[in-house]
């Protein structure tokens, strides 16, 4: 959407951009010091996407695997291809039932109770903010939530305050690009808009009494107060002029889908031309009600996200359709930043993205097994990699660790005092999983099965999943609508257990068309929550 | 003014305010900032007609001065009112000086969507539950205080700074980007104006120009953007300074010169444009389509009404009237209520009540809708204060006992957890209580306690300004120990003292008259109005029925038993005060300032012709429209 040429030398570029920037940043880019150095060594970025109502766990989890050799879960299908520039974390999160709001919080401030700090995106941004015209940017899609008003912010200043966000891409475009006094063309444009308006004024001058008189010396003065501030733009006046007006303007999006693409667009755009480096973007409040109609879903988000109480296919499928929504929004994100070169690289080898929930399993709302994705980062993190680490980690650690890979000194994040080790080549303590054999025996109609389930790749057909046993092709199982909360497939997902059915075999595969008993190898058991 | 009336002033007036008053209000520290010393002239002795006004009142109601003070004779206070009579009789009506003012930035947001047709609005996905400023003009604006007149179109002393210039260029740069996207596409061609096709007209803008189209493009946005018929010299003078520009530089030169009319006093100020010799004088045509489409519609005057300004036609009592009716038809009128009578009744606070949004939307548009009712429905006047109808939605429906069964059922969708929902029009036949504006649920939750309730209803309902209360109060003391005194008791106790009881023996009978409903607003006594199942979980109410005191005395003498003899008390004996308030209110917000001396006989006037006739809203704003301070205006000399 976005028409600029990505091919623009970085000399030229930078020279043109400080015409974007106010007055106070002018004189800093007076020099070309700066733009050498920007070219040499291209700073950091910090970027965190936050998806809303954590997820239906067996469908993200990936089921066994190591570091590196592992299967991607069916909602992270997406990623296939951007597989080498992400880092996947695995027993993320260390609370059990977390509210909307709390979980929230988490997300960028380590723990709930972490209420008199800044979130670490804006710890961050003190760090590398630099003279960027913008330190960051706070960035929703939807209003705010006043039910639970923490559902609606990830960003929180040093106060714990939370920070106002903007959901309107060509708003923040305006801001960026489209300051009436940031470019020469339109500082031309305002000068004479100034000559106009003040020729209309001084001609009712000419006519008015008394009391319009005063109107009009008021309107006057703040004419003549703009046209000072222009002269004295006029005099910074840099070189080289780039031309912002070649940048489009997002078009105003006509449903959700269209709005956060533009959003996108915006933030990659914002971060190539380093107007800022650190964004925070919320893709929904978390116990988002928007309605997905452009996805052909009625219901709302968060009525779908109780994935157990509220069961029925439709839900289930609307819900899964939602959530791989979510990860195509981080797909276009990942291509859109390795479109930009930057460097000898990319741009998103120049910015750390953290995608991730505040919740892990969406209807009973553990803080555990929470979605957490990293990207890029060169240099700071090692990616093509999924880290499963053997305990619970809290995401405190996490933030801990991203502080410490950006340089900001903290003894300790939301109480957490030891940084999570593994995001680079560190070592880390992998997560062990008993061993256990796999197997069929058959016995006409009556088929029994160990192994490791899980979902179906496929996320149109929940209903059906697979059994893994070694050489041989998974077991299919087909569930009935009732045998979804009597044997609770989908809790079991990843782990092994034995199922038995009854069923028939396709070719080489067995297919159990209709099971009749679930045992957990490892005695696993839902707890007393839901799912 | 009579010399006569300012020499009795000095030989019978100062010397009772100096005996009975000065103590306590005179000097730099005059108590309720009512300072009798700094009545010097002559001139202030006619311009403090208020004043007078509150003194009279307070000799009558025997407020002031306080009981244990120095009481004047029957004789002494006789010649303060005859006095104050004779004064008032000299008073001659006339219009206020010509004072040109900034648009609002509800009235700036209006007028911008009437030149362009369309909203600017922020881009923000849709959700229940959520709030959301979607005008970018409310969100980009400095927000406006309530001026003298206590109303926000008040802006005489909230003058331009640069922040809202910058915010002004920011928007219509942004509004003109849209204006040539495609998404507008259709406002544009309208503005294009009629001939030729729809893809001709647009072409202007690719291929050749096409002048006819460019100026009717001009025409109307000028004329509507100055609310007056444009110059034919300036407009050409704008068609000609395009000459030349094709295609992309067409777009933008165009742009430019929208802009320079958008950003030019004539838009954002009104009254700007008006001529006149100095003087006394008819206010000009458009200025008289402007005073009443702002004051109907905090909009600019449509097409029309400018066309019958320009026609001179308005300026007739029939045309006029006739627009009059045809605007309160119109669904613009509903600014009426969501500006005029929000920021009156100071409707916002219901924001507040409630954090759940459908919840809180239905209390708000429970009055909202009422009001909308009144005033354009034709209804009386004091139905303000009682009437049996209501506007009600399932979330307000449990407050409503049998009534609601008058609603046609709402049936959830699936998927959906909560959602605001329209209002329905019931009659109020089980429910009365609830009736007129005092007892609305989220009226009486927005006022917390007795106190903050009566206060409001004198304030905003029977228009008694009462002065800030002493600095250091203590507060109200709890029980002792075994002592199981009402609030009700323990406040009168505390208020004891003459100088709080001045303003509490007015606030006080009012506002514990609504204890028979609790904070959020739910009746406490018919059980057909409690909702069942809520009930069963709480188990008992929060306070026992049985201590539950409504009764109490007006100043006046009146006894009542309960907010509904309240209510007819209002409607009655103290009708004409509830009425007056009603009329400056109106008239104050039409004329965007606050009322002043010389306004006294209109107002005067317009009351008595309502309380006689039981006027309606309708009536009411006829009355406005016609008066002399809205039709006549004094040019001040330059």
């Amino acid at each position: 959407m976005l028409t600029e040429k990505n091919t623009m030398g970085r000399r030229r570029f930078l020279r043109g951009a400080g015409v974007l920037l106010p007055l106070p940043f002018l004189n800093l880019m007076a020099s070309n010091a700066r733009a050498d150095a920007f070219r040499e060594n291209p700073p950091m970025r910090f970027l965190t996407l936050f998806k809303p109502n954590g997820v239906h766990p067996p469908s993200w989890n990936i089921n066994g695997g190591s570091e590196n050799d592992f299967r991607l879960s069916p909602l992270m299908k997406p990623f296939e291809k951007h597989k080498e520039d992400i880092l996947i974390l695995d027993n993320m999160g260390d609370f059990g039932f977390s509210s909307h709001a709390n979980s929230t919080r988490r997300f960028l401030s380590g723990h709930h109770s972490n209420n008199n700090s800044a979130s670490v995106d804006q710890l961050i941004a003190d760090k590398i903010s630099g003279d960027t015209p913008h330190r960051s940017l706070e960035l929703t899609t939807e209003g705010l939530f006043p039910s639970q008003i923490g559902c609606s912010y990830i960003s929180y200043n040093k106060n714990g305050k939370p920070i106002p966000r903007e959901s309107d891409p060509q708003l923040i475009f305006d801001r960026l690009f489209r300051n009436p006094l940031a470019s020469p063309t339109r500082r031309k444009q305002m000068a004479s808009l100034l000559d106009r308006v003040l020729e209309d004024a001084n001609s009712l001058v000419r006519k008015a009494g008394r009391e319009d008189r005063r109107t009009l010396d008021e309107y006057l003065s703040v004419v003549r107060d703009s046209e000072k501030r222009l002269a004295t733009l006029q005099q910074h006046e840099p070189n080289a002029k780039m031309d912002v007006d070649a940048f489009k303007r997002p078009g105003a999006g006509a449903n959700l889908d269209e709005q956060v693409d533009a959003m996108l667009d915006m933030i990659v755009l914002a971060l190539w031309t380093d107007s800022t480096r650190c964004i925070s973007y919320m893709l929904g409040n978390s116990n988002s009600r928007m309605i997905f109609d452009f996805l052909g879903i009625n219901e709302q988000h968060h009525y779908l996200s109780h994935f157990f109480r509220n069961f029925n296919r439709s839900n289930l499928d609307s819900l899964l359709k939602i959530s791989l929504w979510h990860m195509e929004k981080f797909d276009r994100l990942l291509t859109k930043l390795k479109s930009k070169r930057e460097g000898d690289g990319t741009l998103l080898d120049n910015t750390l993205v953290l995608y991730g929930s505040g919740m892990g399993h969406s209807d009973n709302h553990t803080a555990t097994r929470i979605p957490i994705v990293l990207a890029g980062g060169k240099g700071l993190i090692k990616t093509g990699r999924y880290v499963r680490y053997s305990k619970n980690q809290q995401l405190g650690g996490l933030h801990k660790a991203l502080l410490s890979k950006f340089g900001v000194d903290s003894r300790a994040f939301a109480s957490s005092e030891s940084p999570l080790s593994g995001l680079d080549a560190s070592n880390f303590e992998p997560y062990q999983e008993p061993k256990f054999a796999s197997w069929i025996r058959a016995d006409g109609n009556q088929i029994q099965v160990q192994g490791r389930l899980r979902m179906s790749d496929n996320l149109d057909e929940a209903k059906i999943f697979f059994v893994d046993v070694a050489g041989q092709p998974s077991v299919r199982v087909e569930v009935n609508f009732r045998d979804f909360h009597d044997f609770n497939l989908a809790y079991h997902c990843g782990t092994a257990v034995i199922i038995k059915g009854t069923g028939q075999q396709q070719g080489q595969r067995w297919v159990i068309e209709k099971v009749s008993d679930l045992i957990s190898v490892f005695g696993r058991k839902p707890g007393q929550q839901n799912g | 003014m009579g010399e006569v009336i300012a020499e009795d002033f000095e030989t019978e007036i100062r010397p009772f305010l100096t005996t009975y008053c000065a103590d306590c209000h005179s000097g730099s520290d005059a108590e309720a900032d009512v300072d009798f010393d700094s009545i010097k002239s002559k001139d202030q002795i006619k311009t403090s007609l208020e004043l007078w006004e509150s003194v009279v009142e307070h000799l009558k109601a025997q407020t002031m001065p306080p009981e244990d003070e120095a009481q004047p004779t029957g004789q002494e206070r006789d010649k303060v009112y005859r006095w104050y009579n004779e004064l008032v009789s000299t008073i001659e009506a006339r219009p206020a000086d010509f004072r040109p003012r900034r648009l609002s930035v509800v009235e700036y947001r209006n007028s911008l969507r009437s030149v362009l047709g369309f909203d600017v609005e922020v881009a923000v996905a849709e959700a229940e539950q959520t709030v959301t400023q979607k005008s970018l003009v409310i969100k980009l604006l400095p927000l406006d205080p309530p001026g003298e007149s206590g109303f926000k179109n008040d802006t005489h002393n909230n003058p331009l700074s640069v922040v809202g210039w910058d915010q002004y260029s920011f928007l219509i740069d942004s509004a003109l980007e849209e204006l040539f996207s495609n998404r507008r596409q259709s406002e544009l061609v309208l503005l294009l104006g009629q001939g030729k096709g729809l893809k001709n007209r647009l072409e202007t803008f690719t291929g050749v120009p096409d002048q006819s189209h460019l100026a009717n493009l001009f025409r109307t946005i000028l004329t509507r953007a100055y609310r007056r018929t444009v110059d034919v010299e300036e407009l050409a003078a704008v068609v000609k300074r395009l000459d030349g520009y094709r295609g992309k530089d067409l777009v933008a030169q165009t742009k430019f010169e929208i802009k320079t009319a958008l950003m030019s006093p004539r838009f954002l100020y009104r009254g700007m444009a008006v001529s006149g010799k100095p003087g006394r004088q008819a206010v000009d045509p458009f200025e008289l389509a402007e005073r009443l489409s702002y004051f109907l519609w905090s909009d600019m005057p449509d097409d029309r009404l400018t066309s019958l300004a320009s026609t001179g036609e308005l300026a007739n009592e029939k045309v006029l009237h006739a627009e009059l009716d045809r605007m309160l038809a119109s669904k613009k009128a509903s600014a009426l209520a969501e500006v005029f009578a929000s920021e009156w009744l100071t409707l916002s606070e219901i924001d507040r009540v409630r954090k759940n949004v459908p919840i809180m939307a239905a209390l708000k548009s429970q009055p909202l809708d009422f009001l909308n009712f009144l005033f354009t429905q034709n209804r009386p006047l004091l139905e303000l204060v009682d009437s049996d109808i209501a506007f009600i939605n399932p979330h307000t429906a449990h407050m409503y006992g049998a009534d609601a069964k008058q609603m046609v059922k709402y049936v959830k969708q699936r998927g959906i957890e909560i959602e605001s929902l329209p209002n329905q029009q019931i009659n109020l036949v089980a429910t009365e209580e609830r009736g007129g504006i005092l007892t609305m649920p989220g009226v009486l939750a927005m006022n917390k306690g007795p106190i903050l309730r009566g206060h409001w209803i004198l304030d905003r309902i029977v228009g008694e300004h009462l002065p800030e209360p002493p600095m250091n109060i203590s507060p109200v003391a709890p029980n002792k120990r075994g002592e199981k005194l009402t609030f009700r008791r323990r406040f009168e106790e505390h208020r004891a003292n003459a100088a709080c009881a001045s303003c509490h023996d007015k606030i006080d009978p009012i506002g514990f008259s609504l204890d028979s409903f609790g904070a959020d607003g739910s009746y406490l006594f018919k059980s057909n109005t409690d909702d069942k199942k809520k009930k069963k979980k709480k188990g008992k109410l929060p306070v026992d029925l049985k201590t539950i005191d409504t009764s109490g005395k007006l100043p006046s003498g009146e006894e009542f038993q309960n907010i509904d003899e309240l209510k007819k008390i209002l409607t009655s004996s103290q009708r004409t005060v509830v009425i007056r308030n009603i009329v400056e209110q109106t008239m104050s917000y039409a004329l965007c300032r606050k009322l002043q001396y010389f306004d006294r006989p209109t107002v005067e006037k317009i009351v008595k012709e309502m309380d006689e006739t039981n006027g309606t809203w309708g009536d009411l704003f006829h009355a406005v429209a016609a008066s002399i301070a809205f039709r006549e205006t004094i040019i001040p000399g330059k």
